[in-house]
């Protein structure tokens, strides 16, 4: 499928998931809110000119609040995120994800056979909630659809909607029901090849029977661009050709512009595995996080950047989504640095329009003045880069 | 927060405690990462990049290691409320060499962290009452090392002998088999291995010299393992090749479990252990 911004030489977008703010957070639990929350709200309603923000000052002081004024204020949420996004600059956007738990957990609680069992560190003093798959796996209830609906309404700036992956969601997921037999009386290699062979059977049916079917209900619904979310997919080196049959799995046969966003690993793992995912029209992958901060677009001066070479010689010739902002950090990152780090790509490709211009993952670890300021920094860092290449 | 903390950390002390364990941990409750407590005692660059920690869903910050001169160790120390005997866990030199974020010459990185931070942090904990001290080395095993890198871990080991305290060398992540041979031989109580991963018989049977750590009790599996295969797979290991001394643990962390999973594997380990002390002699 061709959209129209997909030969845009870099196009921007955010990758995913935004800080939610204060008073969505404590809205939807029931907590208090304070003033700090009603200026949040009155601040960037102003700075970002969401219109008529003024009806949601007015809906938070009204608490208790029922259930259809919580899942208003999360559409409130999912405006203002957009605002930021668009406000920022970004060609492509969506809402930050403020309409959904968490990456994992949204998934999970629309599907059918898993079941809630406590939570994990992820990193820092970040935890999610980790669930086991105790039973057959189905989509219980498409679960980007009514988010998705409400922002084409409001949308000015192309969607792209962010889904996570299946084998991310079997990587993340205990398994209670695919491989249960702890006997350590048996040879330990018996034992890996029955871990491996149940784990193929629990991504794929999740591919099949979760993920694939809830993309098609998006399809339906008029979205164009979705992007499958994998940070867990280069966990299991060994299982880089299981990650690409679920990728696969889940969007064979279906019209869209399809793309996958991968962080946080050794990228080189991924090759020659990711040379199947011939439908995967963009790679968005994050590298600031191991980069130098210093400018310049020598091989020298870009270190996070050099495995950009594989992405540029994929057979099917997708983009790159090329991360320059790092995520787990407040330093802001000057246009200097992003321009270099795009012009860096762009020399490398030969070719701007295969070069995308992201974050390397969702901003949500970070406050919403660092992400818009980090956002407004990466577009101005593009238009330098534009400048300088004359496109 | 504090408050929140010493509720959970009572709660943890409470599970061992009931497990029956020997020795008591404070679970790394203030750990954001195995390096972290002591990468930020040497300073001043504090560390940033995260990376992922082997194949979980868990990542650190890799250490900066710019100077080794002054390093402030009291981050490892348990909080005054574990009971003793405890055991503190720490990275074992090998793995903090190499997962530092840049080094020219990681053998020397190792021989320096050994010297500089690990044996001062044993002396402190030592101090505080830890006799047993847990080395994770993870990376020996999942990554492999280079035959010239034996020797030098093997010199950066010694350094951490400490009169009073035993130390075991936590091999975990991968087959302890292909390296078993080697691993007997360096300078520490005891050579612990991952079961899930390992096959018992491959290891041989020339460690009578040598005390094991079994990893028995699967830290990433949320299913509860029966304890009667366990405690017979023990049996097996005692009555065909008895080695100095046997400690069971879980294979790994239980970071990667919540925290009810967690205390029901612990309570799971105390149970196979009061079992295989009624029918193993070491």
């Amino acid at each position: 499928m061709n959209l129209a911004i997909d030969p845009k030489p870099l196009l921007t977008h955010e990758i995913g998931s935004l800080d939610k703010p204060g008073w969505r957070v404590k809205a939807y639990a029931g907590q208090p809110l304070a003033g700090p929350d009603f200026e949040e709200a009155r601040s960037w309603g102003e700075r970002l000119q969401v219109p008529e923000y003024e009806r949601l000052l007015d809906l938070l002081h009204r608490a208790p609040f029922a259930k259809e004024q919580k899942s208003e204020i999360q559409r409130w949420s999912s405006l203002y995120a957009l605002r930021l996004e668009e406000s920022a600059g970004l060609d492509v956007v969506y809402d930050g994800e403020q309409q959904r738990t968490e990456m994992y957990d949204w998934a999970v609680t629309h599907a059918n056979g898993f079941e809630r069992r406590g939570s994990v560190r992820a990193f820092d003093n970040k935890y999610y909630t980790k669930a086991a798959v105790v039973a057959p796996i189905s989509l219980g209830a498409p679960f980007h659809n009514a988010e998705f609906s409400y922002l084409v309404s409001v949308a000015e700036a192309e969607l792209k909607v962010p889904t996570t992956g299946a084998y991310t969601i079997a990587d993340w997921s205990f398994d209670e029901r695919y491989d249960t037999d702890t006997d350590l009386r048996e040879p330990a290699a018996e034992r890996r090849r029955k871990r491996k062979a149940a784990r193929r059977d629990f991504v794929l049916d999740i591919a099949r029977n979760l993920i694939r079917p809830n993309v098609q209900a998006l399809l339906n619904v008029g979205a164009r661009w979705i992007q499958i979310d994998e940070p867990g997919a280069s966990t299991e080196p060994d299982e880089l050709d299981l990650f690409v049959d679920s990728f696969n799995a889940t969007v064979e046969g279906l019209d869209a512009m399809f793309s996958t966003h991968l962080c946080f690993s050794d990228y080189n793992l991924f090759f020659p595995a990711i040379e199947r995912m011939s439908q995967c029209r963009q790679f968005a992958v994050g590298f600031a996080n191991y980069d130098s901060r210093e400018l310049g677009t020598t091989d020298s001066a870009r270190p996070g950047y050099q495995v950009i070479k594989k992405f540029r010689d994929l057979p099917s010739r997708p983009a790159l989504g090329l991360g320059v902002l790092d995520i787990h950090s407040d330093f802001i990152e000057s246009p200097e640095l992003v321009r270099d780090r795009v012009l860096y790509a762009v020399k490398v490709f030969d070719d701007p329009s295969r070069i995308h211009v992201t974050p390397d993952c969702g901003l949500r670890t970070r406050s919403w003045q660092v992400a818009y300021e980090k956002l407004r920094n990466m577009t101005a860092g593009v238009a330098l880069a534009r400048e300088q290449l004359r496109i | 927060m504090d408050a929140a903390y010493r509720e959970d950390l009572a709660g943890w002390i409470r599970v061992q405690q009931e497990a029956g364990l020997d020795y008591f941990s404070d679970g790394l409750f203030r750990w954001q990462d195995i390096f972290r407590p002591l990468a930020e005692g040497l300073g001043p660059k504090k560390p940033e990049e995260l990376v992922r920690w082997f194949d979980t869903n868990t990542f650190f910050r890799a250490p900066e290691v710019t100077s080794v001169d002054s390093p402030s160790v009291s981050g490892v120390i348990p909080d005054a409320s574990v009971p003793r005997p405890r055991v503190v866990t720490l990275p074992s030199p090998y793995t903090f060499s190499r997962a530092t974020r840049q080094a020219a010459n990681r053998n020397q990185l190792m021989k320096d962290l050994a010297e500089r931070v690990l044996r001062p942090a044993i002396h402190a904990v030592h101090d505080e009452g830890a006799s047993l001290i847990h080395l994770e080395e993870p990376w020996l095993i999942y990554y492999g090392i280079d035959n010239a890198d034996w020797k030098p871990f093997e010199d950066a080991l010694a350094t951490l002998d400490v009169d009073g305290v035993k130390i075991i060398l936590h091999c975990y992540f991968g087959d302890a088999g292909p390296y078993f041979d080697r691993l007997v031989k360096l300078p520490v109580t005891a050579i612990g291995v991952d079961l899930i991963e390992t096959d018992i018989d491959q290891l041989g049977k020339r460690r009578s010299d040598k005390a094991l750590l079994l990893g028995c009790i699967d830290g990433r599996n949320s299913v509860l393992e029966p304890a009667a295969g366990i405690v017979e797979l023990i049996q097996r290991i005692a009555e065909t090749a008895p080695p100095a001394d046997l400690y069971l643990s879980s294979n790994c962390e239980l970071q990667y479990l919540p925290t009810q999973v967690a205390a029901n594997k612990v309570r799971r380990l105390g149970e196979v252990a009061q079992k295989a002390k009624g029918l193993v002699k070491v």
